[in-house]
């Protein structure tokens, strides 16, 4: 029994883990966002620091670029509308009708998302430029004249991105699809109503919320997106907002303030979006589907079972398969073409990455990032969720919104600020590979935390509180209890981001210095200044490094779900 | 109090903790008002209500895991809460114990690690955690399950072991969040007798909360009945069932008739009062020292009520009544009879059927008959 007597309130430990994680997050978010509106704002001389005069003229000037304003939303647009049809109809097939295979197919629905845009902009280009692409070959071997397809256009753009972002859509609308009480649907069918009135009248409004909310969801992310519109924008000199400002800043001279005020446009508007989206799942959603998990009622489709298992396995097959076997067979090719004679083939394209110094210790580089990211991330993030789900200290509800920030910020966008914020402190970090690990560390922070929350959230409360009846200190309850029984989520916390730290585009290729390059950007260096051969030879090694983490993860997963996992 | 626990010298360190003004405040919800108890060393309290009435959140307060508004919380006579002093102890140095609802076994663990957690924490010798935690799982009957894993057990053993822990480092008070309720019927009806021999063989101090009548009537030395945060009425179990304040306790605790009528004090006799109701009756009742309010009011619990097809001896409260329906439910039967303008029930273990529309006799001992406190 400690001896109460009069005194101040003791610091704890919490606290002070608390104050110091608020700080973290605070300088590692809102500094350099201060920066960036700092460089929005600034009218003065372009070579003087600080600013010499602030204005709203960069924003005014953003006008001459409206084109590029038009760009953007069209192609973002296209490929929402594209994207949601896809997720929406595997959605429905997977989770409503007795289409064989399901558990099979609802697996391979994941692997889209991780192939990556790269991959799938690389792949689109082989298989659909004009001239070169594979299927205009095939197209012209049967007799056919010009161009079947062609995706270096703004068509292609969206195109790559429906296809990756159709995997997400597939899991918020299937997630939707499933929470659905399926007796509204059997109250329907037996006062008499047909199938397809059901679909249209209990089933659509029931889950529109959920469709509404993955539109805004996939519409911001595909506002900020920026690789398919770089690989495959680029050589038509077809612009959107992030390709705009990536050209804004490495051109020469930069126009640095210019490419602030686009940001921060961009920044506005998918921060308004994701507003409405946080509002549109914490309110109605909810009223309709409960947190009950129900087991849905399949309807029996007879024959048309085979046809909707076609449907999932044809969008399974042009995101994940054809791109994968494209970039396989160019990259064992000398000159990569759609019919090549038996003197073309060649290993000379991966023996040429793997030896390659810039290419060996951009890899280096990327994999050290990534553990450190991961490792340093799972540690700051894992305290963060505690901090933020499970204390009582004040603030915490604050501490959420900072962190949850960099979602809402392209990640170019955010690395643009931060380029800023770290070329004014003394630190000797510019260019190194210190400030992609900074980098990483803010821009994953969402990624991190919704891993980690989704499972703290489902572990019981009491089990912690229990450990504190039995005298357990914060510290010590966090070694034996929480830590353990968040093992699974720390795992999967950890692989994913050192994946995303591996695969990081856009934040990279605006920070990295010349001696501190890392893979994903220059793989796209590869890409417009060598040969697609050793490019998709280069893609293709980064995949098995990030199949390799995969794997691991889903075998550790695994073991962790095996004897604790009641 | 005729209950009170055999004294033995485990009795010596339990401690009485006092709970006086307690508020709790979440935004503009007031969950706890002003609530004030005290427990004596070695008793055992219930704090008993339907759900949302606070009941846990106080617990949870005095726990030390739930943060009140204002008030003072004394355990042992050391203050562990105070708003005036600024004092706030953090929950794991109140040296209290608690068995929560869910259990909360850690399943990463074994049964011998969850019981020795807590002689862990407190870095006791290893020959010591070793019999400590084996006495305490013999305790519970849990002795041939030390090495198993938490989550290998069946929701029983796991309620059994969570006891073993709270019991194992011999804390001074024990704290019970309604631990029978996911446990069923049978096992639950077990369970409370076990629960209230340990409690008096360990002789130390424990708040219990359920919602459950019957577990807080077979287990408590003292009962607290609660409503939206507020306390109803404290006292001991017999005095809460035979003399309930007000009408919502009468209610809650057993099933009750609410009587009202006028007073007429020229048919009072011999220390009891008399009500007329408003179609006529005379009903005369005990006012247990009470002032009668405005609508005075007496309670008649269903099983107090005598039923017969004769008019039974007797000169007072004893009504003529016809039978509206009767409901067969196993151990009673439930009767509800046309009494004046209204309907009475009756519970009875009745031997034969009864006929609905026949023509009967109720009767009630005036001591049955409970004045309810004036508003």
């Amino acid at each position: 029994m400690a001896i109460a007597r009069p005194s101040l309130p003791r610091i704890s430990a919490q606290t002070i883990a608390g104050m110091a994680l608020a700080a973290i997050v605070g300088v590692l978010v809102l500094y350099p966002i201060f920066f960036l509106l700092q460089a929005a704002l600034d009218v003065g001389d372009p070579d003087v620091r600080p600013p010499t005069a602030y204005g709203l003229g960069n924003f005014v000037a953003m006008g001459h670029y409206a084109g590029i304003l038009g760009n953007t939303v069209a192609v973002s647009l296209a490929a929402t509308v594209m994207a949601i049809v896809f997720g929406f109809v595997t959605a429905w097939i997977l989770s409503r009708t007795d289409v064989p295979f399901r558990r099979t197919l609802e697996q391979l629905m994941a692997v889209p998302y991780y192939v990556t845009p790269l991959l799938g902009a690389f792949a689109w280009s082989m298989l659909g430029a004009p001239e070169s692409g594979f299927i205009n070959q095939v197209w012209r071997a049967m007799g056919g004249h010009g161009a079947l397809i062609d995706m270096v256009t703004p068509f292609g753009i969206a195109w790559v991105m429906a296809l990756f972002e159709g995997s997400v859509a597939f899991f918020m609308i299937g997630a939707v699809m499933k929470s659905m009480d399926p007796s509204l649907e059997e109250a329907s069918q037996v006062i008499g109503a047909s199938r397809l009135r059901t679909m249209l009248r209990v089933t659509l409004p029931l889950v529109a919320p959920g469709v509404l909310g993955a539109t805004i969801y996939v519409f911001a992310e595909m506002l900020g997106s920026f690789t398919a519109a770089l690989v495959l924008g680029l050589p038509n000199r077809f612009y959107v907002v992030t390709t705009a400002i990536y050209q804004l800043v490495s051109q020469y001279p930069p126009r640095l303030p210019l490419a602030a005020a686009m940001g921060v446009s961009l920044f506005a508007i998918m921060f308004v979006m994701m507003f409405f989206y946080r509002r549109l799942v914490t309110s109605r959603s909810f009223v309709t589907v409960t947190g009950k998990a129900f087991r849905p009622r399949r309807m029996d489709m007879g024959g048309w079972r085979w046809v909707l298992f076609g449907i999932c396995a044809f969008y399974v097959l042009l995101s994940v398969v054809l791109p994968l076997v494209t970039l396989v067979y160019a990259s064992l090719q000398q000159i990569a073409v759609a019919f090549p004679t038996a003197a073309n083939w060649t290993l000379a394209n991966y023996r040429g990455a793997l030896t390659m110094n810039a290419v060996r210790s951009a890899l280096t580089n990327s994999l050290l990032l990534g553990i450190a990211t991961a490792t340093i991330g799972t540690a700051l993030m894992g305290m963060l969720c505690w901090i933020v789900y499970r204390s009582r200290l004040p603030g915490r509800g604050i501490i959420e919104y900072v962190a949850m920030f960099p979602q809402a910020v392209p990640r170019l966008v955010f690395a643009f600020g931060m380029m800023w914020a770290w070329l004014v402190i003394p630190l000797p970090i510019y260019g190194t590979i210190w400030i992609l690990l900074i980098a990483y560390l803010t821009v994953f922070l969402p990624l991190g935390m919704r891993t980690v929350s989704g499972v703290m959230l489902q572990l019981d409360k009491t089990l912690e509180e229990s450990a504190q009846m039995c005298g357990a200190s914060w510290i010590y309850r966090l070694r034996t209890v929480t830590m353990p029984l968040l093992r699974p989520g720390l795992v999967a916390c950890w692989l994913l981001l050192f994946i995303a730290s591996v695969r990081e585009l856009g934040a990279s290729i605006l920070l990295m210095g010349p001696h501190s390059k890392v893979i994903t950007p220059a793989i796209v260096e590869s890409w417009f200044a060598t040969s697609s051969e050793l490019t998709a030879a280069m893609a293709l090694i980064q995949t098995v490094v990030v199949a390799a983490a995969m794997a691991i993860f889903v075998m550790l997963t695994r073991q962790a779900a095996g004897p604790g996992g009641d | 109090m005729d209950s009170q626990p055999t004294t033995s010298p485990l009795t010596l360190k339990a401690e009485p903790i006092e709970v006086e003004d307690l508020r709790i405040q979440y935004g503009p919800v007031i969950a706890v008002r002003d609530v004030s108890f005290a427990v004596r060393p070695g008793e055992q309290l219930t704090l008993l209500g339907p759900s949302g009435c606070g009941k846990t959140t106080t617990l949870r307060a005095l726990a030390g895991l739930e943060r009140p508004s204002s008030g003072t919380i004394r355990v042992g006579g050391h203050v562990v809460y105070s708003s005036a002093q600024r004092i706030d102890i953090p929950a794991e140095k109140r040296g209290l114990s608690m068995v929560f609802q869910s259990y909360a076994i850690w399943p990463h663990m074994t049964v011998f690690d969850n019981v020795a957690y807590g002689l862990r924490v407190r870095k006791r010798p290893r020959a010591e955690i070793e019999t400590r935690v084996q006495e305490a799982l013999d305790l519970v009957q849990m002795g041939a399950y030390a090495a198993r894993r938490a989550s290998q057990l069946s929701g029983g053993q796991q309620q059994r072991v969570a006891l073993a822990r709270a019991c194992a480092f011999s804390p001074q008070v024990l704290l019970f969040d309604e631990p029978l309720s996911n446990l069923d019927a049978k096992l639950r009806a077990d369970m409370r007798i076990e629960l209230r021999e340990l409690q008096h063989r360990l002789g130390v101090t424990s708040v219990y909360v359920t919602h459950d009548l019957e577990e807080a009537l077979a287990m408590s030395d003292r009962i607290v009945v609660m409503r939206d945060g507020v306390v109803e009425q404290a006292g001991t179990p017999t005095e809460i069932y035979a003399r309930p304040r007000n009408a919502f306790v009468a209610d809650f605790v057993g099933s009750s008739n609410l009587v009202q009528g006028r007073l007429r004090p020229d048919l009072a006799r011999g220390g009891l009062i008399a009500l007329e109701t408003a179609s006529g009756e005379i009903v005369l009742g005990d006012p247990c020292g009470r002032t009668p309010g405005a609508t005075p009011t007496f309670s008649i619990r269903t099983v107090h009520l005598q039923f017969s097809a004769q008019r039974p001896a007797g000169e007072v409260n004893v009504w003529p009544v016809r039978v509206h329906r009767c409901v067969f439910q196993g151990d009673f039967t439930q009767i509800h009879v046309a009494w004046g303008d209204r309907d009475l029930v009756i519970r009875s273990a009745a031997l034969e059927p009864i006929a609905e529309g026949q023509a009967a006799w109720i009767s009630a001992d005036p001591a049955r008959c409970v004045l309810l406190e004036g508003e």
